[in-house]
């Protein structure tokens, strides 16, 4: 009867030492895990009115991980209102950053500015599984070095869970995978008190209709094999502006593809602002190699330097959508690709509605931006 | 640091080294070549991609773990044993038509949830019993369990690799319908047709129904179903009212339905049921912890990356032979995975077809990826549910429709357009 026991007590032993062990690794790597939530600190340039929650203008919000700044900016003139936003993807960190840099540049002569770098807050505190993706990338700026998170796709899964089979997108019941539950460019125009997704897209929804904005950017970034790809997209309410723009960026020397917002795709930003609110909705699309399949060695410089032979390769057989070669597709350029389509799209909009002017600027020339590092734009740390 | 190739090939010798030499779990094996693909890329031991990568899974192990509960519950409760003899006294008079409709009603799990271990594990326990009572051999039993689960994922209304692969390319789940049930029921059919057609005679109900168990039916009535109803009309709400069931997920649904098993029939003891199925699914589900690691160390070291630059650098015909053998290898590790990383690249690739033909195509191949070892989820639990201890002999038996389905597939692929002519719209 002995002999029974000892196995017994041998298996016990095995278990709670793997279960040591397996709490010793989830110890050790929760760090890493928790310091993804800590959100970095942005230094607004001066013509900052105010900051405001989201949860503001959506209650729903107040104290949930969906909840995020919004930077309003005011001019001493008066004119239109101007909404940007990045981070809808927290992948795409081209426009995280671009709102960041024109967080802490912006001037702003007549009209109203809103800024969201953070447009799914609770995407930036996690990376998807199985994409590799570096946590954070780093930026040398005169005064220090500055870390940004890289985050996910979707809404972290501990915030907002279990998915559902299929996610009936609200409004169009257009049907889509059950992770798309959780992609915010998925969930507009929102649900007030819908899930935390819909309930970030339905503030943003309503931050435009609450203030009239008269233009409203979401920022995005893709993989280079993505077919809308270096792309305005525009609805049948911005088009207007939009193909003003794409003739004055060819005229100086930027290419940008002009693709029209599908009437029928349900739940993306151009197509739902366009159908609910008064806004003339634009998508901005950059080409980045770390959000590719095909893509080599995943780390924080390929996210920001942008360099790949993978992609140059891909680029020779012809499976991508963008030209690609050893000198990659830098932050740097994509960056400033949406600098100059913004630039341009105000422009235009100004030309249209001179009543509505929104005069601004402060940013960093794109062409002087290409030819230099995004940190010695930043404000030091 | 070493080329994409060279890290690929260290991987899979320290897995293969893991299995056949040192007898190590498979699941043990996959992060044990992961952290030896990391270091010799110079990235040491990523402590966090390891766990973030082991995570992947964390939805289909919740699933896999609480159907096995599930199905334990139906068994001991008595109810399995019942339907399954119901199933034979009503149809035994035509066997074609048994193994026809036992195909569809296999199928139909997968085509509500999209996912075919759940469908091998409600349906497909249910049917083991009949089928095997017919004369199948169980192996063979277990390959048409598997091979419908796998139809029956990719089948329409739900088509989970069908969405990933068009969500890549934000193309709308619309209009698959048809091009799914093309893809997926002829073939079904007349691959269960083929595996049982040798061993279909004349039934002699007296003879086999004492080989189905007891009928505790007629002490416990309708109640003794009842476990099936809650699961069935929990699942159908999900689909059908999604904005009320949205947070219900399909694990949780198991687990009501395993609860409801322990008091509706027979009296069991369910948390050893649960003890019980829970150790039979332990091997799996530590591949799928394994498999995640696996992957997140090929992405993060560039061999997946190459992979597809490779498959898709293909000339043309070698393009079908690559996307032929890629993407069930692929989806061995996850079909959904495949979809993903290898479907998106494929369907662009074949621009100029019909992408919604191309689409269904593309699913299928993702989809044979649970029937691929060393994974091989639908075969694993289909050998489970057969009581057969060698999940390998029905893999064997899963071959030759695996290969019929691919040639269909790029069938599919080659006529994508005339098909899409012909499809009503």
């Amino acid at each position: 009867m002995a002999r029974p026991s000892f196995r017994a007590s041998r298996q016990t032993l095995i278990a709670a030492g793997t279960l040591l062990a397996v709490a010793l690794v989830v110890a050790f790597s929760s760090r890493a895990f928790i310091e993804q939530h800590k959100v970095e600190a942005l230094h607004p340039s001066p013509a900052l009115k105010r900051v405001f929650p989201l949860s503001e203008i959506n209650p729903n919000l107040k104290g949930t991980p969906g909840d995020t700044d919004v930077y309003m900016y005011e001019g001493p003139g008066k004119g239109g209102s101007l909404l940007v936003i990045g981070g809808s993807h927290a992948s795409e960190i081209a426009g995280t950053m671009t709102v960041a840099l024109l967080v802490e540049t912006l001037k702003v002569d007549a009209g109203t500015v809103f800024l969201i770098p953070h447009a799914n807050a609770s995407a930036m505190t996690h990376d998807e599984p199985q994409e590799a993706h570096p946590r954070h990338v780093f930026f040398d700026t005169p005064g220090g070095r500055r870390a940004f998170r890289l985050g996910a796709r979707f809404t972290n899964p501990v915030h907002q869970w279990p998915d559902p089979i299929t996610y009936a997108q609200p409004g169009s019941g257009t049907m889509l995978a059950g992770a798309e539950t959780r992609n915010l460019n998925r969930a507009f125009p929102g649900v007030e008190n819908g899930n935390l997704t819909e309930r970030i897209a339905w503030g943003i929804t309503e931050l435009i209709r609450r203030e009239g904005i008269d233009l409203s950017f979401d920022i995005h970034e893709s993989s280079p094999e993505y077919p809308v790809i270096n792309a305005i997209v525009a609805s049948e309410t911005s088009q207007d502006v939009a193909s003003y723009a794409a003739i004055s960026l060819q005229s100086d020397g930027w290419e940008f593809a002009l693709e029209p917002s599908p009437p029928n795709f349900h739940g993306l930003s151009h197509r739902e602002w366009t159908d609910h609110t008064k806004t003339r909705p634009i998508l901005l699309e950059t080409a980045s190699a770390v959000m590719g399949r095909l893509r080599g060695p995943t780390n924080a410089d390929l996210a920001t330097i942008g360099k790949d032979p993978q992609y140059v390769k891909a680029a020779k057989i012809g499976a991508i959508s963008v030209p690609f070669d050893e000198n990659g597709i830098s932050i740097e350029v994509r960056v400033a690709r949406d600098l100059a389509a913004i630039a341009a799209i105000v422009s235009a909009f100004n030309d249209l509605v001179p009543d509505r002017a929104i005069l601004v600027g402060g940013w960093p020339d794109p062409k002087e931006l290409v030819e230099h590092k995004l940190g010695d734009y930043l404000a030091a740390p | 640091m070493l080329a994409p190739l060279w890290l690929l090939l260290i991987m899979l010798v320290v897995f293969v080294a893991c299995i056949v030499l040192a007898r190590l779990p498979n699941g043990l094996a996959l992060v044990l070549a992961a952290i030896a693909g990391s270091l010799a890329a110079g990235q040491g031991v990523p402590m966090h991609h390891m766990v973030e990568g082991a995570f992947a899974y964390i939805d289909p192990i919740l699933l896999i773990a609480t159907a096995m509960v599930f199905m334990a519950s139906l068994e001991d409760s008595g109810a399995l044993g019942s339907i399954s003899r119901s199933l034979m006294i009503g149809l035994h008079r035509q066997p074609v038509l048994l193994i026809m409709g036992m195909t569809i009603f296999i199928m139909f799990p997968g085509m509500i949830t999209g996912q075919s271990t759940a469908t091998v594990l409600t349906t497909g326990a249910i049917s083991a019993p009949v089928l095997v009572a017919l004369g199948i051999p169980r192996a063979k039993v277990g390959a048409m369990i598997a091979m419908s689960a796998v139809y029956g994922m990719i089948a329409p209304p739900i088509s989970l690799p069908t969405m990933i692969i068009g969500s890549g390319v934000d193309m709308p789940y619309t209009g698959f319908e048809i091009p799914l049930l093309i893809a997926t029921l002829p073939l079904a059919f007349a691959v269960n047709l083929a595996l049982a057609w040798p061993h279909l005679r004349r039934i002699d109900l007296q003879a086999v129904l004492p080989g189905l168990g007891e009928d505790h039916a007629k002490r416990y009535g309708f109640r003794l179903f009842l476990p099936l109803v809650i699961v069935g009309g929990l699942l159908a709400a999900i689909r059908m009212i999604p904005a009320v069931s949205a947070s219900v997920g399909v694990a949780l649904v198991f687990m009501i339905g395993a609860l409801a098993g322990a008091v509706t029939g027979r009296r069991f003891n369910l948390a050893r049921s649960a003890q019980r199925s829970l150790r039979q699914a332990l091997p799996v589900l530590g591949i799928l912890v394994g498999v995640g690691a696996f992957i997140q160390v090929l992405t993060l070291v560039g061999v997946r990356g190459m992979m597809v630059v490779e498959a898709l650098a293909l000339p043309s015909f070698w393009k079908y032979v690559g996307v032929a053998v890629m993407m069930p290898l692929f989806g061995a590790v996850s079909c959904f995975g495949s979809a993903s990383v290898l479907g998106v690249p494929f369907l662009l690739s074949f621009l100029g077809h019909n992408e919604i033909v191309v689409g269904a195509a593309l699913s299928m191949f993702a989809g044979l990826g649970d029937l691929v070892p060393p994974t091989a989820l639908a075969s694993y639990m289909a050998a489970q549910v057969v009581g057969e201890p060698k999940y390998l002999r029905v893999a064997k038996y899963t071959a030759i429709p695996g290969i019929i389905t691919i040639l269909w597939a790029i069938g599919m692929i080659l006529l994508a357009n005339p098909i899409a002519r012909i499809i009503p719209r």
